[in-house]
């Protein structure tokens, strides 16, 4: 189980990450205040030291709270749930990659109605099929926005 | 909108393009042919000045059916047009992508930090020269550039130039304009021409150098008027657009006294490195159709720019010379990166 | 009213069976790209600018003009159904139209959103049509100094809102004025905060954020609490479209008021999409019903939407008379104008009388039209909810993804989506507001470079900002606002102890 508090603690750490990086991308620029006005990196600092001040706010006020230790951010099964759903969306991206949106998309869904839904492999594959189509019929066909593609497509002449 | 300067041809280009015989292939000879759709690779974003050449140019191709695959335009406008070049940068070879944009391809890297070099851009065609103008508001005491550049000189550092964006077309030429009148301006960058033309009709800005069909719509109502055009000749004759002023009436800079005889930015049209030979005939013969087409003698003359069709070798010599001017007014300003 | 009998001539010009057929036609096509994320109206309106070059300008212009009413309107169905912002000036929207769907009210939400819309276009046009020629020359006066007040305004209306941690809202905020930083900066021409990554120089998507931390991030909290999305059982009639017409005089305070707001952001020009967060803020803190706020209000759904659609409206103004683009479509259809041979300028009114009074005509016909047929589209909307949510579910997943990519062809947002979705969840569970990094990310880049413009034009010194009276009172005008609050609890605070003695 993933209490609150381990959350809240992680989630204000990645802030505080992205503060301090935020302050050390800005002082490339010169973060000082000329003659005609804030430099350009003077606004992206501040902000990020604010980040990361409202970061280490956020770490104290945590510590300081007791209750958050026992509340639970995420059970066991929670979890599951959430990882069934998140890692086949990250597949979907690295498959999206190498293979192209179109079968990325067919893959997935057919993917996820098959063994998340439960659906039969026809009906499953009916989907799976039938999305693409209408994307590349609605997206390339009618608005000519073309999607990435992948080796698949460009061996069938696409 | 963005936009990037130019000093045009000097007389040794001019001699050098006249004396190297521009060979263009004819149709018969260009073997290659696209067999995929074409994507034009915008370096602006929608609406600016090189979204509107690809647009024109896109649209005169389909009404003269000059290949028969469908184009699709898609606009990489991010950090000034260098997304549309690192975009270029990542299809070496592939000649299906054609990026417009302005002479802002071999200048940016000098800028900024950039991850692409003029090598990793194949240049095809220039189709045609913007020019670039002295404007003041259009109820300013000041009649001609002299007497504004004297005031100018009279308080440096008081005058406000606008212009679009920054280290940009419009910020080299007051650079210029400073060092050769021996001025000092406060430059203002505003995200676009058009901004840069309301501020000034506003009298928020004290001038801006905005191209003709930046200013247009402000100079007919007589909110800003030009004071020379930094072109060698007059700008061609045409209707009266203001009162009793027309484009052809405003004198060039050189003539109102401000010793920048030229100042004008190349619409420019590449391909990846390492495409075909045979590909960059292709294009350049397309491209050159579409020039001689009066659908683009049109738009040429309603936005008042220069028509001119360059490739080849005067492309490469006009370009090698654009590179070297601007470089100097880059290395005096301090704005190399690197 | 000087605009009145060039409008009737202007209705001569735009009433004809030729140009009702475009207006269908554009505003169908436009509720289909305002529908898909990533599309939008830019989208729609280069598609077909091709096209219009061999037609009349009045043609033209009412086609692109038809498909940029049909995406606004478009934009709001799926931040109601599936929180997922259509359109960026829809991000409000979702506040509370989404939590009205998930209560089984899809259709009220989507006929609250549509009519109130359609009341916003209609003040936008009736302030066209009145006082072209003031808000022309009133928006001349407006220089960075000026811009800079009116986002701040923006801003300063809507943060400070709700009870989060003043930490979590701080972190929030940081972040999306960082992120609005990122890439090209036009006042010094540097690129910023890319951090050698090619990817970044374009900058953050604003849409692929919002499709992110929305739409993926209510996605997985939907998932996780095991709920299936619930509007399943909503209740799918006509008859639910014409009772929320009869709740609509209810909320005439809330409509006039972002009305307002909404004219104000389109001629200044803050846009939609800061017009749509101000008057749901100014909504929040005004409302007598201030609590229910963010669980399904109808007030929070109407005025986000009147305040779109009447910026949306009124931002034409500038753009014809002006030339300066409010927004992409704007800047899109700019470029037509110019194709076509028309010059965006004062002039234009003077010149092509019959051009803009056949435009401004089009846009009561227009806007009219596209109410109607959004409507009827509720119904089909509202039944994509009857679909169970394991098809729905990974459809919708698709439908980010795609339309993350969409935005701008780049291959690297679909991670980014990613990681936005991720951020979206975790803020979301741990009570972190998203609304003010959203908020951030629209104007933080505009605001800080005429924040900085403005300091050039006085050589550091920040009085500019109090020089006139105009931007002197946009500012005091805007830190009323952000000390509402603080003062608000002061007066709270002594009346108390005012009756404190007598109780």
């Amino acid at each position: 189980m993933v209490t609150r508090f381990q959350a809240e603690l992680a989630t204000a750490s990645i802030t505080a990450a992205f503060g301090l990086a935020v302050m050390v991308g800005a002082t490339e620029f010169g973060i000082g205040w000329v003659k005609s006005g804030p430099e350009p990196g003077t606004f992206p600092f501040y902000m990020g030291l604010l980040v990361t001040v409202a970061s280490i706010g956020t770490v104290v006020q945590a510590l300081l709270s007791p209750a958050l230790r026992g509340e639970a951010f995420l059970d066991a099964g929670q979890c599951r749930t959430v990882a069934a759903f998140v890692l086949p969306m990250i597949a979907f991206v690295v498959v999206a990659k190498l293979l192209g949106l179109y079968v990325a998309t067919a893959l997935y869904l057919f993917g996820s109605m098959l063994f998340q839904g439960g659906y039969r492999v026809w009906s499953s594959a009916a989907v799976a099929i039938a999305a693409p189509v209408v994307l590349y019929l609605v997206l390339e066909r009618a608005f000519k926005v073309y999607l990435l593609k992948g080796p698949i497509e460009s061996a069938l002449g696409f | 909108m963005t936009r990037y300067a130019s000093f045009a041809c000097s007389v040794a280009t001019a001699t050098l393009a006249a004396t190297i015989a521009v060979t263009l292939p004819t149709a018969a000879e260009a073997a290659w042919q696209p067999n995929k759709p074409i994507e034009f690779v915008v370096t602006s974003g929608p609406g600016g000045g090189t979204d509107n050449f690809a647009r024109v140019v896109q649209a005169i191709i389909a009404k003269h059916k000059l290949t028969d695959q469908p184009i699709i335009v898609t606009n990489k406008g991010g950090g000034s047009g260098a997304e549309g070049y690192i975009y270029a940068k990542t299809v070496p070879g592939d000649p299906s992508k054609v990026i417009f944009g302005t002479n802002n391809a071999y200048l940016l890297p000098y800028v900024a930090k950039l991850a692409f070099t003029p090598a990793d851009l194949t240049p095809v065609a220039a189709l045609a020269l913007d020019e670039f103008l002295l404007w003041v508001n259009g109820e300013s005491e000041f009649k001609t550039a002299k007497d504004y550049l004297a005031a100018v000189k009279a308080k440096p550092e008081t005058f406000k130039m606008g212009g679009s964006q920054s280290k940009d077309t419009d910020q080299t030429l007051t650079s210029l304009l400073e060092a050769t009148a021996g001025v000092k301006f406060i430059y203002v960058p505003f995200q676009g021409g058009g901004a840069a033309a309301t501020q000034l009709a506003g009298k928020h800005i004290d001038s801006n150098t905005n191209n003709p069909n930046e200013n247009i719509g402000q100079w007919k109502a007589g909110q800003v008027k030009p004071l020379c055009v930094f072109s060698a000749t007059r700008l061609p004759a045409g209707p009266k657009v203001s009162g009793d002023m027309g484009w052809g009436d405003i004198p060039t800079c050189k003539d109102a006294g401000v010793a920048i005889d030229r100042f004008q930015m190349p619409r420019t049209v590449w391909l990846p490195a390492k495409v075909p030979a045979d590909a960059v005939a292709f294009y350049t013969d397309m491209l050159k159709k579409v020039s001689e087409t009066p659908e683009w003698k049109e738009y040429v003359e309603r936005t008042v720019q220069t028509g001119k069709f360059m490739a080849g070798a005067e492309l490469k010599a006009f370009i090698a010379d654009d590179d070297a001017k601007n470089k100097q007014v880059f290395e005096r300003e301090g704005w190399l990166v690197k | 009213m000087e605009g009145f009998s060039a409008l009737l001539h202007g209705f001569g010009v735009a009433l004809s069976g030729y140009h009702l057929a475009l207006m269908v036609i554009g505003v169908l096509l436009g509720i289909l790209v305002g529908v898909l994320p990533g599309l939008g109206a830019p989208n729609g309106v280069s598609l077909l600018l091709p096209l219009t070059f061999t037609m009349d300008p009045v043609a033209a212009i009412i086609l692109l003009t038809s498909i940029y009413w049909g995406a606004l309107f478009g934009g709001s169905t799926t931040s109601i159904l599936f929180n997922i912002p259509g359109e960026p000036s829809s991000v409000a929207t979702t506040f509370d139209g989404y939590p009205l769907a998930k209560q089984g009210q899809a259709t009220q939400a989507l006929s609250y959103a549509f009519l109130s819309a359609g009341f916003g276009a209609l003040v936008g046009v009736v302030l066209i049509t009145a006082l072209s020629g003031w808000v022309a020359r009133f928006a001349l006066k407006f220089s960075s100094p000026e811009y800079f007040a009116v986002y701040f305004l923006a801003f300063a209306s809507f943060v400070g809102l709700g009870g989060a941690s003043p930490f979590k809202t701080v972190t929030s905020i940081g972040i999306g004025f960082a992120l609005a930083a990122v890439g090209m900066d036009s006042v010094s021409g540097s690129l910023r905060l890319t951090f050698g990554l090619d990817q970044f120089i374009a900058g953050m998507s604003f849409l692929v954020a919002v499709i992110g931390l929305f739409g993926l991030g209510e996605l997985v909290m939907t998932i996780e609490t095991g709920m299936k999305l619930e509007g399943i059982r909503a209740r799918i009639s006509p008859r639910a479209v014409f009772e929320t017409l009869l709740q609509m005089p209810r909320y005439w305070v809330a409509l006039v008021r972002s009305a307002a707001v909404g004219c104000w952001m389109g001629i200044t020009p803050g846009g939609p999409t800061a017009a749509s967060f101000m008057s749901y803020g100014l909504a929040k803190r005004f409302s007598r019903r201030r609590s229910n706020f963010g669980r399904g209000e109808p007030e929070g759904v109407v005025s986000p939407e009147t305040a779109d659609h009447a910026a949306g409206t009124s931002a034409m103004l500038p753009m014809l008379a002006l030339g300066v683009p409010g927004s992409a479509t704007a800047a899109v259809m700019l470029g037509g104008l110019m194709i076509w041979g028309l010059n965006p300028g004062p002039m234009l009114f003077i010149e092509r009388p019959d051009f803009v009074w056949g435009l401004v005509a089009s846009m009561y016909l227009g806007n009219v039209v596209a109410v109607l047929l959004v409507l009827t589209t509720v119904p089909f909307f509202a039944a994509i909810l009857r679909v169970p949510f394991a098809i729905i579910g990974p459809i919708i997943v698709v439908v980010c993804f795609v339309g993350a990519y969409t935005v701008a062809s780049r291959e690297f947002d679909l991670w980014l989506v990613l990681a936005f979705g991720a951020v979206g969840y975790a803020f979301k569970k741990l009570d972190y507001p998203i609304a003010p990094l959203v908020l951030a990310m629209v104007i933080g880049d505009k605001a800080e470079d005429a924040f900085r413009q403005s300091l050039i034009m006085s050589k550091g010194s920040a009085a500019i900002f109090w020089s006139n009276p105009l931007v002197a009172s946009l500012m005091a005008l805007a830190l009323l606002l952000l000390f509402w609050p603080l003062l608000g609890g002061i007066a709270r605070a002594m009346s108390r102890r005012a009756r404190g003695p007598a109780a």
